[in-house]
């Protein structure tokens, strides 16, 4: 475990001054993209009264006169948890993103990728469409424990269960081979997601609801929603960002990796759970939000290389930021879903990337 | 998600657009729990605030003032406050809204089925009038009640219960009277209807809502829709309870006698002719007997507001056009 193969030793002069560059440059995106944010939105609020309602309600300085309920209810109680569940669930997804290529070493991996998102799906669904077919249950549904709502409930379980009922069928003799775990998440997904389309299919006007809630929206993100999720995905970094030596060791490929010591079976297991929690816990405040999980560590690992170091925080900053700034344009396009936005920010971006640099996206050959 | 999903999803997602522009309900809220008349308000028409109301979603509201600013929702909410001469309070709409003609100039809070929570906060609303089964999302309705808005959940799901809410609306904008008189007059001209078809024939009638990619929408089993075509004087063909969908070969083993083209409010190209023209369509008697009827009041037939009585009259005339002849 302790084998000196960390690809880019980072201790040293230049590049732990690139390390500061990148992540300083990613901590202004974001900060930048946060202001941005709160500043604006579907009714258009001076800059100068967005400072006040924030330094009076947050830094406790200034009075609050001349600005109206109504405006500090949208700085404070709209905007504000709906930037940072932005942040908190494009870097969930980011991280976790990164940390599923390294451990599947697949091009095409994203945070959903082994049934997370079927499952946060379906449960989701199921706690939009019961309380319509069996209407006792309607009651209180919006609002159950702990203030969570019944859907964020039943998706983050369903998230986490699935990918625990993939594991449980794609293990073999202590090993967790890639292969299997992909085809296997492949095909619970699709049994899953079948699930969900019938449902869509019985659920009458609750169908947008649903619809709403698979393109992923960030419309309805409480200050209780991100009580919960933040600490869930910030923990997940941090647990994930001690084992950056596993991830490295891992990109060689789960033979050398064995080879240098590491518990090959054991550590992905535990990685693909981390990763999995933050997926869920990301899903269960937004839905299904695409690309950037998908995008976000590509285009770092071709930015700055494959060093987990460096690409983990770096993917969260990115992540965070790129979220917030799409979810801003969603919401000043009228609202549409989040996932149109990134997708088309996105992937332009990223194919121009792609050619440029004229590397294979693979993560282990980058 | 792969390509080949999304394009799953969004035509399953363009499919319930359609059935939901139709307004037919499609699940059930226990009819028990509907407007429980703890309102404060004395039956004389003088509403006393601080008022308590119950929804038809079961939440209590208490309104503290005659509200002076309404956010409406859905267009049949915004109709049932104009009918109640409390148009010039509503401070936002959706962009669906379009009766009565001056609503069109209000600022929308709803575009493309979103709800613009920040618009709505911005109007700084005294009253919001959503609505139920998922049309205002339920995630959004606890939003905006989270927020301190008062909030009044419409969800009529039969005529008695179109009127049992714009008495309740009257009683939150202290218009008890009008609303009064708004439903007296309704309930005469139901009643009207259903004495000029109480002896007629009842023929298996067939209200096409939309056919989408080969699958036809049509009144839901217990829908308010089928409801409406039963008072009108017909034995409507309905079809699942949730989708609103019915298998053309269940269609033709219904028969129908009467087939209306609600859809063709929306589609000129959608006539009887294009019927006969569809395979398996040619056996209903209907078709053979030439009662397929145009139908282009579709938007009151499927808006739950106070113009649901003209739905109503002109589903009657289509199904016994001698009975209602001039």
């Amino acid at each position: 475990m302790r084998a000196g193969v960390a690809p880019r030793p980072l201790v040293r002069g230049p590049a732990l001054t690139r390390a500061a560059l990148v992540l300083g440059a990613g901590g202004a995106l974001l900060l930048a993209a946060l202001v941005v944010g709160i500043g604006l939105g579907s009714v258009s609020i001076a800059p100068d009264d967005v400072l006040r309602v924030l330094g009076h309600r947050l830094l406790g300085i200034g009075a609050p006169s001349g600005v109206s309920d109504a405006v500090e209810t949208i700085v404070i109680d709209l905007r504000l948890p709906r930037v940072l569940g932005a942040m908190v669930v494009g870097a969930g997804l980011a991280c976790a993103g990164t940390v599923f290529q390294a451990i599947l070493r697949n091009p095409m991996a994203d945070p959903y990728i082994i049934g997370t998102a079927a499952g946060a799906s379906l449960g989701a669904t199921i706690g939009i469409v019961l309380p319509l077919i069996v209407p006792a249950l309607a009651i209180g549904a919006g609002s159950a424990w702990l203030g969570l709502g019944v859907v964020q409930l039943l998706a983050f379980g369903g998230g986490v269960g699935t990918v625990l009922i993939v594991i449980a069928i794609a293990r073999s003799g202590g090993r967790l081979p890639s292969v299997t775990l992909l085809l296997t998440g492949y095909a619970v997904s699709s049994l899953l997601a079948a699930g969900v389309a019938l449902l869509m299919f019985a659920s009458g006007r609750a169908l947008a609801a649903i619809f709403s809630w698979l393109m992923g929206s960030l419309a309805a993100v409480s200050w209780i929603d991100l009580a919960i999720a933040a600490p869930v995905v910030l923990g997940v970094f941090v647990a994930l960002f001690a084992r950056w030596r596993s991830l490295n060791l891992l990109l060689l490929g789960d033979g050398p990796a064995a080879h240098l010591g590491l518990d090959v079976g054991r550590e992905k297991l535990r990685l693909t759970m981390l990763a999995t929690l933050a997926t869920s816990a990301a899903v269960a405040i937004s839905g299904t939000i695409g690309f950037v999980g998908l995008v976000v560590p590509h285009l770092l690992r071709l930015a700055v290389g494959p060093d987990h170091r460096l690409l983990l925080p770096a993917s969260v900053l990115l992540g965070a930021a790129l979220l917030v700034m799409a979810d801003l344009g969603a919401r000043l396009a009228g609202g549409i879903p989040v996932g149109v936005v990134t997708a088309v920010v996105g992937a332009p971006f990223f194919l121009w990337l792609l050619r440029r640099s004229r590397r294979v996206s693979a993560p282990n050959s980058a | 998600m792969t390509p080949h999903r999304l394009r799953a999803l969004l035509l399953l997602f363009l499919v319930g657009l359609l059935a939901a522009c139709t307004a037919t309900p499609s699940a059930s809220t226990d009819p028990s729990t509907r407007i429980a008349a703890t309102s404060a308000a004395s039956p004389s028409g003088a509403a006393a605030y601080p008022l308590t109301l119950t929804d038809d979603a079961g939440r209590e509201l208490t309104l503290e003032a005659e509200p002076r600013r309404i956010v409406s929702l859905a267009p049949s909410n915004t109709e049932i406050a104009c009918a109640l001469d409390a148009c010039d309070r509503i401070v936002g709409v959706t962009d669906f809204d379009d009766y009565p003609a001056q609503v069109v100039e209000v600022d929308k809070v709803v575009t493309m089925a979103q709800v613009d929570v920040e618009a709505v906060v911005a109007a700084e609303p005294d009253l919001v009038l959503a609505a139920g089964n998922e049309l205002t999302p339920t995630a959004v309705i606890d939003q905006l009640a989270d927020l301190g808005l008062p909030v009044l959940v419409l969800y009529p799901e039969s005529l008695e219960e179109v009127t049992a809410d714009i008495a309740l609306v009257g009683a939150a904008l202290g218009r008890d009277d009008a609303a009064a008189a708004l439903v007296d007059d309704m309930e005469t001209r139901v009643a009207a209807v259903e004495s000029a078809v109480a002896d007629l024939e009842r023929p298996r009638t067939f209200y096409e809502v939309s056919v989408f990619e080969g699958t036809i929408y049509t009144a839901g089993e217990g829908s308010f829709l089928a409801s409406l075509i039963e008072t009108a004087g017909g034995a409507p063909v309905i079809g699942d309870a949730l989708s609103t969908s019915i298998e053309l070969e269940d269609l033709v083993a219904a028969d129908p006698e009467l087939i209306l083209l609600g859809d063709a409010t929306y589609d000129e190209t959608i006539t009887p002719e294009s019927v006969a023209e569809r395979p398996g369509w040619e056996t209903m008697t209907a078709v053979a007997t030439d009662r397929v009827v145009v139908v282009t009041e579709d938007v009151v037939i499927t808006r739950p507001g106070p113009r649901i009585v003209d739905g109503l009259e002109a589903l009657a005339r289509a199904i016994h056009p001698d009975a209602f002849a001039e």
